[in-house]
């Protein structure tokens, strides 16, 4: 009896040790304790860039957008603004319709 | 109808010679100014690795052809392209209505730009007049 009672007590003053020492432990690794709440803010990289014509022809710039299966990625994965999103979208198909990027890869 | 501008980008066969694609890429050209078009540009961007195999090749000479021309333009010289050898693989791009769009952008942010630094000037200068009688 008086083992497990230890026991619990041991358990709950460890837990509470750990929840005070995590705060603290949180405000000096700033990296550690953010990671589950804070995400870096993702920017349109056309508007940032300032590129009005995204060209099918330039394969370095979609490539980037461009995972290596080929696929086209979802918005939320690079966080293209919806304008950019679909010109995008129009400018892979066309490049993977000149073989400049592929449909899918084998 | 105002003349429009179409791209013509093609794949030529690899085992081609290098004066076999000029020569591939004149009678191109041709097509298009037989068809009232007037080339505005001829880029060849050389041998490059084809993403997925075309007619079993895996590597093609890629030639850009920039055309201003009638819509019409381009039924024939798609037509004529599908009959020539050589070719392994075309598109034809309408790039005129892009490129103008872009271009407003572009100007419309020039303006935007320019609006944000003109104020800038006068209004310290207003806050200091403001001052003088007090």
């Amino acid at each position: 009896m008086s083992f497990g009672g230890g026991g619990g007590g041991g358990r709950g003053g460890r837990g509470g040790g750990r929840d005070a020492k995590g705060a603290g432990g949180r405000g000096d690794k700033k990296d550690a304790g953010k990671r589950y709440f804070f995400r870096r803010r993702k920017v349109c990289k056309f508007c940032a860039d300032k590129i009005d014509y995204v060209d099918y022809k330039d394969v370095k710039l979609l490539s980037a957008f461009v995972p290596e299966r080929g696929k086209v990625l979802p918005r939320r994965m690079f966080g293209t603004c919806a304008e950019h999103q679909r010109k995008l979208t129009l400018a892979i198909k066309r490049a993977r319709n000149i073989a400049l990027l592929p449909f899918a890869a084998d | 109808m105002s003349d429009r501008v179409y791209e013509i980008l093609f794949i030529a066969d690899p085992n081609l010679g290098e004066p076999e694609v000029d020569t591939l890429t004149t009678l191109i050209q041709g097509y298009a100014e037989k068809e009232g078009g007037r080339i505005q540009k001829v880029e060849k961007w050389g041998k490059k690795h084809l993403a997925y195999n075309i007619r079993k090749h895996n590597e093609g000479y890629y030639v850009l052809v920039v055309v201003e021309g009638k819509p019409s333009l381009v039924k024939e010289v798609e037509r004529r392209i599908r009959v020539t050898d050589g070719v392994v693989k075309f598109i034809t791009v309408r790039v005129d209505e892009e490129l103008r769009k872009a271009e407003g952008r572009r100007a419309a942010r020039a303006r935007v730009e320019a609006k944000r630094k003109r104020p800038a000037t006068p209004r310290p200068s207003a806050a200091e007049n403001e001052e003088v009688p007090l």
